[in-house]
């Protein structure tokens, strides 16, 4: 990782905050630090999701994650899962 | 919540076989939001349109999987089926249960959700169907707390793994699978319940070739017990089922006259490799062509064992049709020893590698099978440190397709081609 932990994480919560769409991939975070693998990735999201700070969003066979106040609290999409 | 009519759904009654629509109508009698299913569903069938929405942020704290959000798009109308969430729950290994966990169970659910279950699904998990938002958390609490069972996975996570009945069971199966499936459980924790992955990922372990979880056809990574010396053959048994003194199958067949049991006819001659042949009374097997089909197996289990030096063959890239189809999983690892006394360190280390593979090139939602598709066999191979090997084609004999890098042929590919063709005709 060429970030910190903290600078990753600040990274990752900059690019839920600001990205087009509410809900994103884990992929979409790999750029935050293109030297980070990506399992480091994942579990300084999955921590950012601990602290209160990310939230899951499954469609129930694929997860996002999306800050809370960029989505309604109960929200369905069509589609298969 | 009122009783709706439903007279298209009511045709689903009348025929000789169960009705899903009898048992929700009985279940309704308990829990009147049933009877909301049974309203939307009618519905549904009217319109020719879906009235379920899923997905969302519901779930369990500190897991990111085993709850999948589904609600209704008509909550006024029907009230009971505002929220219905699906709850997974992680089955024990082979689906091992006694009668009071699954009434404890049923219990549990008949207190916090509509009652209604769906067991299993297709990775085996226990699916409870229709939960309110806000009765999750304290389900989840009693079934951890009181019931000790967990949640399975969902999402972009590891789902359930699942196995066969293996040694507990089953002569045949080649290592332990209900060991192997409850380790890799254990083990990687975290991936079932939280997301890691571009998309869903599937172990399952079958103890033979039978395969009897599907794991060829269903799983991203499927462990199948297989053997690398000789069928075991007792040629006193072999006699006696060509005498008819043994039923083949077991006796599956024996509801029907079909006639004399004919080894030749049954067995010998449906071989996919031709390998077996009658001499002198004794049945031959040439084992280096055996494809490990288990049909000779199967139709004389008292005859035919498999061998004795056992382990599984690992192949990657299974998957249901969601996208592009169906794919069955191609062989990677023709043998390994899958065993606890070595903490199965062979399979994580392969396991690891394929998912730091996948996490680095795969694309959203695309699963594994699809990026070897992608990328192709060659590379798969190349990044998993393997050697191609014959097993690897599907016809070596006519289509061979691994190709040589320029640094593994002498001379490189700067060649003189009429100096070649001079010793080698096109």
């Amino acid at each position: 990782m060429a970030l910190s932990k903290d600078e990753l994480k600040a990274a990752i919560l900059q690019k839920a905050e600001t990205a087009p769409k509410p809900q994103l991939y884990i992929k979409d975070f790999y750029a935050c630090d293109p030297d980070a693998k990506p399992r480091e990735i994942k579990n300084v999201a999955n921590d950012l999701v601990k602290e209160g700070k990310l939230m899951f969003w499954s469609s129930g066979s694929t997860t996002m994650y999306a800050m809370k106040n960029r989505i309604k609290d109960e929200e369905g999409a069509s589609g298969v899962n | 919540m009122a009783k709706h009519e439903t007279p298209l759904l009511d045709e689903l009654e009348k025929g000789p076989w169960p009705s899903f629509v009898t048992d929700i109508k009985r279940q309704a009698e308990k829990k009147p939001e049933c009877w909301d299913i049974l309203g939307q569903l009618e519905l549904s069938f009217v319109e020719k349109i879906t009235h379920w929405k899923h997905g969302g942020i519901v779930g369990v704290f500190g897991y990111g999987g085993g709850i999948v959000g589904r609600y209704s798009d008509l909550p006024k109308r029907f009230p009971g089926v505002e929220h219905f969430h699906t709850v997974r729950l992680n089955q024990p290994s082979s689906k091992y249960y006694s009668t009071k966990h699954l009434r404890d169970i049923c219990d549990l659910w008949e207190k916090y959700g509509s009652g209604m279950t769906n067991m299993h699904g297709s990775t085996g998990d226990m699916v409870m169907l229709g939960c309110r938002t806000e009765a999750l958390e304290p389900f989840f609490y009693e079934l951890t707390h009181n019931l000790k069972q967990d949640l399975g996975g969902s999402g972009s996570n590891l789902r359930t793994p699942a196995n066969c009945l293996g040694k507990s069971r089953c002569e045949w199966a080649c290592y332990d699978t209900e060991e192997a499936c409850y380790q890799m459980t254990m083990h990687y924790q975290d991936e079932i319940h939280r997301p890691a992955f571009p998309y869903k990922f599937k172990f399952k372990f079958s103890g033979c070739p039978n395969d009897c979880v599907a794991a060829i056809a269903r799983s991203d990574i499927a462990v199948i017990g297989t053997w690398r010396d000789n069928i075991r053959i007792d040629q006193a048994a072999v006699k006696e089922y060509v005498a008819g003194n043994i039923p083949s199958n077991g006796g599956a067949h024996a509801g029907r006259d079909w006639g004399k049991f004919n080894i030749e006819k049954e067995v010998i001659n449906l071989c996919p490799t031709n390998c077996m042949w009658m001499e002198g009374g004794e049945l031959k097997i040439d084992d280096a062509e055996c494809t490990r089909c288990m049909h000779c197996i199967n139709v004389m289990p008292r005859a035919l064992r498999p061998g004795a030096d056992q382990g599984a063959t690992i192949c990657v890239g299974a998957k249901a049709p969601i996208l592009d189809g169906a794919q069955f999983a191609t062989l990677i690892v023709p043998f390994m020893k899958v065993s606890a006394d070595n903490e199965f360190e062979e399979l994580i280390e392969f396991i690891e590698k394929v998912w730091d593979w996948w996490m680095e090139v795969g694309k959203n939602r695309e699963r594994c099978g699809e990026t070897m598709q992608r990328m192709g066999l060659p590379t798969f191979i190349k990044v998993m440190g393997l050697d191609p090997l014959p097993q690897h084609i599907k016809e070596p004999r006519s289509n061979p397709y691994v190709f040589w890098q320029e640094e593994e042929v002498e001379g490189g590919f700067q060649r003189d081609v009429e100096e070649f063709r001079a010793r080698h005709a096109a």
